[in-house]
């Protein structure tokens, strides 16, 4: 995405807004000036929100935007916040608390965390004022972890991080919102509410319960106009996906639903956004869609964590110019940006939504798998070697595909199903990976890192080979009823002579639909761990072990006939319940 | 207690020991008294064995330096 654009003092004019809020023109912004539509937008809520007076003070709203940059793990936007100071003691730590819980655990935010700011002395406005910060915070952390500008001159180099090492909630109520007691404004002139109307066929609740800020509520409409609206660049379904996506990453019922909906008025078919959510690369989209997805889901806040980094490579591969790229980015930084307001208000969704996200989709039992992990990125024993070789020394790349490669190999033999294939592409994956070194940043493990390559490239020439052919083998959400309930042998091991065994095996996993097979080469074949197989997938840990279980089960399925107790016929109770 | 549907939904875990305790105290009562749900685990878990036994899709140990190397002459023949 090329190196900072922007200096200080640079193209004053089309900047204003910036240099009212900063003192100078970010670089993060600086990043985007192929895109002006979009620093217009962007600045405009910078301006509603932290630049006009509220109830809450500059120095707050500094304050809650590090916290959320601490929580997102933007260094620069850290940096970029650093200056403002807070004293308000000990009526601010209760806004603290809120402002970290929802800046972290969005899903988990509910009434009685608002009641409790009440019980502190806030008033619904200016819990309004913070959950709008910290949704702003979210939307620059966005640009910031997808563009990753340099820090710009002057600015402190942020220190060791500081957040408050929140731990995760342990309750998930279902409380129901909204939360605050907005009145809203009759509607018949305000122009928000018609640009809603004419674009949506009806005002979203999100927007109507944030009408003790009219103003906001108009930068935010001017922001879907200036960004979700256009189609000179992605087209407005496209928009759309990204925002099914995101919201799904999120958790987020009430945008899944709502756009679902919006989606039909584009000639979306309910089903069709339920399969993007669901799953977008078993979706009826092209090959450039699903790799756009792919990438941008990274983006996600309650995602960001546990992902591989955004990375434009792979989408300029695909033809994606600069500027459609930055407007993807755009778009899951505006997604974040309603998410947590929705989260922080707790607006109904307009319509039944039919997928209704819980604690479950976190993680289904009590199981100490974190979707959020802490501040701390994982143990790499490959840190070292990586270190050298993005200081220049090939060699010590060397040991790392020697440790890696029989791993590799065996989750692409398994997805390709032929070992020449796997032979090359596994050749091809290290290669990419010693070509986009530099920009591993060891957020995740490089193994994991490795993975994501593996895979994409993989799935990427399954469907060069096959374009029509549906990569989908069903839908996991359906009930899987198991056929053979049969006992088998005692030992099984004995009934077939090992090549034949190893060789049935073979083959009950190539006949597995690919989503599924993936999940149990990395999974049973390579001993990769739930978490890693999730982040190297890009799926939550809830949709790996599902996907585990299924394949395991359709796997048994094709070789019970084999191994069944002969001597034993079926049971009359055997069936189930 | 659980019907086998929800059995089947929730033994993922149980598989891998890492059910909590009150999810796997529920599995087990249903699994004590269905039949049909203790030959779905019994067979299942000999899938598993089977599964992670299986050396199809994996470099021979003597493969490994030869496709080592071949990876590095690619990296140096690219590099300027």
């Amino acid at each position: 995405m090329g190196g900072p654009l922007a200096t200080r003092n640079e193209q004053i004019g089309p900047f204003r807004g910036l240099i009212e809020a900063y003192g100078f023109v970010p670089n993060l912004f600086g990043l985007q000036k192929k895109l002006p539509r979009v620093i217009e937008a962007e600045q405009r809520l910078i301006d509603a929100i932290v630049v006009r007076e509220s109830g809450l003070s500059r120095g707050l709203k500094g304050c809650l935007l590090r916290i959320v940059a601490s929580a997102q793990g933007s260094d620069y936007c850290r940096a970029l916040h650093a200056r403002t100071e807070s004293n308000d003691g000990e009526k601010d730590a209760a806004l603290l608390a809120f402002a970290n819980k929802l800046a972290k655990y969005a899903p988990w935010i509910c009434k009685h965390d608002v009641e409790a700011l009440r019980a502190s002395g806030f008033d619904d406005s200016l819990i309004l004022d913070v959950v709008l910060t910290v949704a702003l915070g979210q939307l620059l952390c966005t640009l910031s972890n997808a563009l990753r500008p340099n820090l710009d001159s002057g600015l402190p180099t942020p220190a060791s991080i500081e957040s408050s090492r929140l731990a995760e909630p342990v309750e998930w109520f279902d409380t129901g919102g909204p939360y605050l007691q907005a009145s809203p404004q009759s509607a018949s002139n305000f122009q928000p509410y018609a640009f809603f109307r004419e674009q949506f066929g009806f005002v979203p609740k999100l927007f109507q319960e944030q009408m003790l800020r009219p103003d906001v509520v108009e930068a935010e409409s001017q922001t879907l106009a200036q960004i979700l609206m256009p189609e000179d660049l992605l087209s407005r379904v496209a928009k759309e996906h990204i925002v099914l996506i995101i919201s799904a990453a999120n958790l987020n019922t009430y945008f899944v639903a709502v756009h679902s909906q919006i989606l039909t008025t584009l000639g979306v078919r309910l089903e069709d956004s339920d399969q993007i959510v669901e799953d977008h690369r078993c979706a009826a989209i092209s090959p450039a869609e699903v790799a756009l997805l792919d990438e941008v889901r990274k983006l996600a806040c309650c995602a960001t964590r546990l992902q591989t980094g955004f990375d434009p490579i792979p989408l300029q591969a695909h033809g994606f110019s600069e500027p459609q790229i930055l407007e993807a980015v755009a778009m899951a930084a505006v997604t974040n940006f309603l998410n947590t307001l929705q989260a922080g208000l707790g607006a109904v969704p307009d319509f039944p939504p039919r997928r209704v996200f819980t604690r479950k989709d976190l993680y289904p039992s009590s199981a100490p798998s974190r979707l959020i992990s802490d501040d701390t990125p994982p143990y790499d024993p490959d840190a070292a070697i990586i270190v050298r070789v993005q200081g220049g020394d090939t060699d010590a790349f060397e040991e790392l595909v020697r440790r890696h490669s029989r791993r590799i190999f065996g989750t692409l033999a398994g997805l390709l199903g032929n070992l020449d294939d796997a032979r090359d592409v596994t050749q091809d994956v290290f290669l990419k990976a010693f070509e986009h070194i530099g920009r591993f940043q060891g957020r995740s493990k490089f193994s994991t890192w490795l993975t994501s390559i593996a895979i994409n490239t993989g799935t990427e020439l399954l469907r060069q080979r096959k374009p029509c052919e549906s990569l989908d083998g069903g839908e996991e959400d359906d009930e899987f009823r198991p056929r053979q309930i049969q006992s088998w042998a005692d030992n099984p091991e004995q009934v077939l002579a090992a090549t034949q065994r190893t060789d049935l095996v073979r083959e009950g996993i190539l006949r597995l639909p690919e989503k599924y097979r993936v999940v149990v080469l990395l999974r049973d074949i390579n001993q990769v761990s739930t978490e890693e197989a999730a982040a190297a997938l890009g799926l939550s840990i809830p949709a790996v072990k599902a996907r585990l279980l299924r394949g395991r089960l359709m796997l048994r399925e094709s070789l019970a006939p084999y191994f069944i107790r002969v001597e034993k016929k079926r049971s009359p109770d055997a069936q189930l319940r | 207690m659980l019907s086998c549907a929800e059995f089947l939904a929730e033994f993922g875990d149980y598989l891998e020991e890492a059910a909590s305790p009150e999810v796997r105290a529920r599995l087990e009562e249903h699994l004590h008294e269905c039949k049909t749900c203790q030959v779905i685990v019994d067979s299942t878990r000999k899938t598993i064995r089977f599964v992670t036994d299986c050396d199809s899709f994996t470099l021979t140990a003597d493969q490994v330096e030869p496709f080592v190397k071949g990876v590095m002459d690619r990296i140096r023949e690219k590099k300027p």
